[in-house]
């Protein structure tokens, strides 16, 4: 077990890209692929002026697309590097091609996403289906909901990540904006006591001339299965190594994180909001308010999507009468007709001896704020549906309806 | 004046004297299923011999991957990582620039190692034309990328690609009932626009295995060189082309013959015709009609006799009219646009 050394910490006031560029500082990373999109870009922005001031050292490459950067730095993992890049809205989905192999030549590619709408519309803010859209190719994949936590779960997931019973990429998300560009406090550590928590990246098989390998080679069909499920049980066995890290994270640095879920206020909840991401802050404010006159409702946050902790959601939402889940992200066609969450946690809820009814939100899309108001309406519509004992209806769009 | 780009050391790789001295270990070895007188296997036997124990290469989907590197017998003895179909310039990139920092961390031993990513013309002149260009003005990063040049997507049967010459029959160009030539574009000119638009890429160079030890000796000199280099080789396909797989070489050497295929290299900015090419430049010798290269290939069998007359103006043109014959497609001279017709 690691012990703290005698903490150097400062608090700096910065940004949530700042603080990814700062935790890739920290966790000091090798290689770095670069490519601007807003409003990720900021955080290459920092990292340029690290390098540049030698604060860091790494090979900054300024690719030429995503689908570069995600191929250089498929190159630098392979051989042996500890490499960080990042996207952004349709930045994600330029490099999509890279994400299956990545995973399943195992190697642990860290990739910073702020989240950005995809086109159409195409604006600046922040819809989680960039990376969502990504969700199932075998990266670990959270999100955080303010830019301490940023900070903290980049350190966590290369831990995980480079872990030798894990071995996969990571996408540490956060939404564009409301995290990435909004200034807050954040302790940095004392970097003795980062290098005891996340020691130098050592892939066991890198490409070395002196011990020759070949990675991904082409096989027939009837050697796809057992691939597939060594990749499957590596995503399966992480939850162990996260929940362990997590534990270890919180002794070292003093901040104890739930892997998975965040709850507020859901003693006596019986109503909660199920989302992830920044406007879980909010969540928090309204909730206070709410409170104040008497409702009880709560708020669920999770923060680790893949894995998916599909026995703590059935745990933690079916103690609830109704759950309102709030998207921030785009599935069209899928179960609810609105977002992909809701199909998540409502699998994750079909083995409970009691389920809750559960509400799919579409709200904040675009990118648009999720206004305290909103929250107060959403609360509404699930009182409603608890008096009532059913939904209206699976999914609501927040300021369509009155 | 100060020094702005640093080059890391690399192998010092002497040209091959003869075919009689070159070593006898192969890290290309067995295990692969190319198609009988599969010349792009050839290649990389040859590249894998020319640049020895101390490289990684990296191979870019196509048939070099599909054929070359199933699971449980890869023919590579030396390292090997397969890329996606447009990767090979920026995971070269990369690998490259991961080996630089982590030498000079002291996180692995500092040596020099050869980086090679090889590529098809699906994936370097079509797919991957952007990652390469990309690369090769990344000045300080050593790797070569090879584009192993079978005109046509042969893994998956033979589609067209930019690289397939004008009016060949591919599945996506098949001759029919209303249309003769359905491939109506030019094959792109991968090594003179790789050598014109970098100008710190210090090895550009065309080659054919049909001459094996002057291939051999440009991919050593690539790799020996410095920085990004690049190298297009075109290497007969029996299945592609649809010839007897017997006729490989002399496929290749008709290509070059009939000043199709210009050999050429590019070194440190100062071009240079080579083999062959460098005896037709001079008038030492006579091109070979092109007939002679296209109707040995059966995807050239639907071609007319104007449909030849014009592949060959198009090579003279090259010949002819190139401001750097065979190179540079800039013309020498304005042509006069041709009197409107009565």
């Amino acid at each position: 077990m690691p012990t703290a050394t005698a903490a150097k910490k400062k608090t700096v006031r910065i940004n949530g890209c700042v603080a990814s560029a700062q935790a890739a500082k920290y966790a000091d990373v090798d290689v770095i692929a670069a490519y601007p999109i807003r409003p990720y870009t900021a955080t290459m922005m920092a990292l340029a002026q690290m390098v540049a001031n030698g604060e860091l050292d790494a090979e900054y490459i300024v690719a030429d697309s995503e689908h570069s950067q995600l191929s250089i730095a498929h190159g630098a993992s392979s051989s042996g590097a500890r490499v960080f890049t990042g996207s952004s809205g349709v930045g994600v989905q330029f490099a999509y091609e890279l994400y299956s192999p990545i995973s399943g030549s195992r190697m642990p590619v860290q990739m910073m996403i702020a989240d950005r709408t995809l086109d159409p519309p195409g604006d600046f803010g922040s819809e989680h289906t960039d990376a969502l859209s990504t969700r199932d190719m075998g990266w670990l994949m959270g999100w955080a909901c303010d830019a301490q936590e940023a900070f903290d779960n980049h350190l966590i997931a290369y831990r995980i990540g480079e872990d030798k019973r894990v071995l996969l990429p990571q996408m540490v998300c956060q939404d564009g904006f409301f995290v990435s560009h909004i200034t807050t406090d954040v302790e940095l550590p004392d970097s003795g006591q980062v290098r005891e928590f996340l020691p130098p990246y050592k892939h066991p098989y890198p490409l070395d001339p002196r011990h020759p390998v070949s990675h991904g080679p082409q096989i027939m069909p009837e050697q796809g299965p057992p691939l597939q499920l060594e990749r499957a049980r590596a995503m399966e066995d992480s939850m162990a190594v996260i929940e362990e890290v997590h534990k270890e994270f919180g002794e070292i640095f003093g901040r104890h994180y739930d892997p998975w879920l965040e709850e507020y206020k859901t003693d006596d909840a019986e109503v909660v909001f199920f989302l992830q991401g920044g406007h879980g802050v909010t969540a928090r404010f309204a909730i206070q308010h709410m409170r104040e006159k008497g409702l009880k409702v709560g708020m669920v946050r999770l923060r680790t999507i893949r894995p998916y902790p599909t026995d703590r959601v059935c745990e933690v939402l079916s103690k609830f009468k109704v759950v309102g889940v709030i998207e921030t992200n785009m599935a069209l066609g899928s179960p609810a007709s609105g977002g992909a969450l809701y199909a998540d946690a409502c699998a994750a809820l079909y083995e409970a001896p009691e389920r809750p009814l559960v509400i799919s939100f579409m709200a904040g899309m675009g990118g648009e704020a999720i206004v305290l108001k909103e929250f107060y309406w959403m609360t509404e519509k699930m009182i409603q549906a608890q008096k009532r004992g059913k939904i209206e209806k699976r999914t609501h769009w927040v300021g369509f309806e009155e | 004046m100060a020094t702005y780009i640093q080059i890391d050391p690399t192998q010092k790789l002497e040209p091959f004297k003869s075919v009689k001295k070159l070593p006898l270990e192969e890290y290309f070895t067995s295990g692969h299923r190319t198609c009988q007188g599969c010349e792009s296997a050839l290649v990389m036997k040859m590249m894998a011999k020319a640049a020895g124990p101390r490289s990684i290469i990296l191979g870019s989907t196509g048939c070099m991957y599909v054929a070359n590197t199933t699971y449980y017998s890869t023919s590579w003895v030396v390292p090997w990582m397969h890329t996606q179909l447009g990767s090979s310039g920026s995971a070269a990139l990369g690998t490259s620039a991961a080996l630089k920092v982590l030498m000079r961390k002291g996180k692995i031993k500092n040596e020099p190692i050869n980086v090679i990513a090889f590529c098809g013309d699906g994936g370097g002149a079509d797919m991957g034309v952007g990652a390469i260009s990309a690369t090769l003005t990344h000045a300080e990063y050593n790797s070569l990328i090879l584009m192993y040049d079978n005109e046509s997507y042969a893994n998956t049967d033979i589609q067209l690609s930019g690289s397939t010459p004008w009016g060949a029959n591919t599945t996506f160009s098949s001759p029919g009932k209303m249309k003769r030539i359905m491939h109506r574009r030019w094959k792109k000119n991968m090594a003179g626009m790789m050598a014109a638009g970098h100008p710190e890429c210090k090895y550009v160079a065309t080659i054919c295995m049909s001459y094996g030890l002057h291939g051999m000796n440009s991919i050593r000199k690539a790799l020996a060189i410095g920085g990004p280099t690049f190298i297009h080789s075109l290497d007969p396909c029996p299945k592609g082309w649809d010839y007897d797989p017997y006729l490989s070489h002399e496929m290749g050497e008709l290509a070059v013959n009939s000043g199709v295929w210009p050999l050429y290299e590019v070194e440190n900015g100062v071009l240079r015709l080579t083999g062959r090419t460098e005896q037709i430049a001079a008038g030492k010798i006579r091109r070979v009609p092109v007939r002679d290269y296209l109707l040995k290939q059966g995807r050239f069998a639907h071609f007319t006799n104007d449909d030849i007359d014009y592949f060959q103006s198009k090579v003279d043109d090259m010949w002819e009219k190139w401001l750097i014959p065979g190179v540079i497609p800039f013309r020498k001279d304005v042509e006069a646009d041709p009197p409107p017709a009565n």
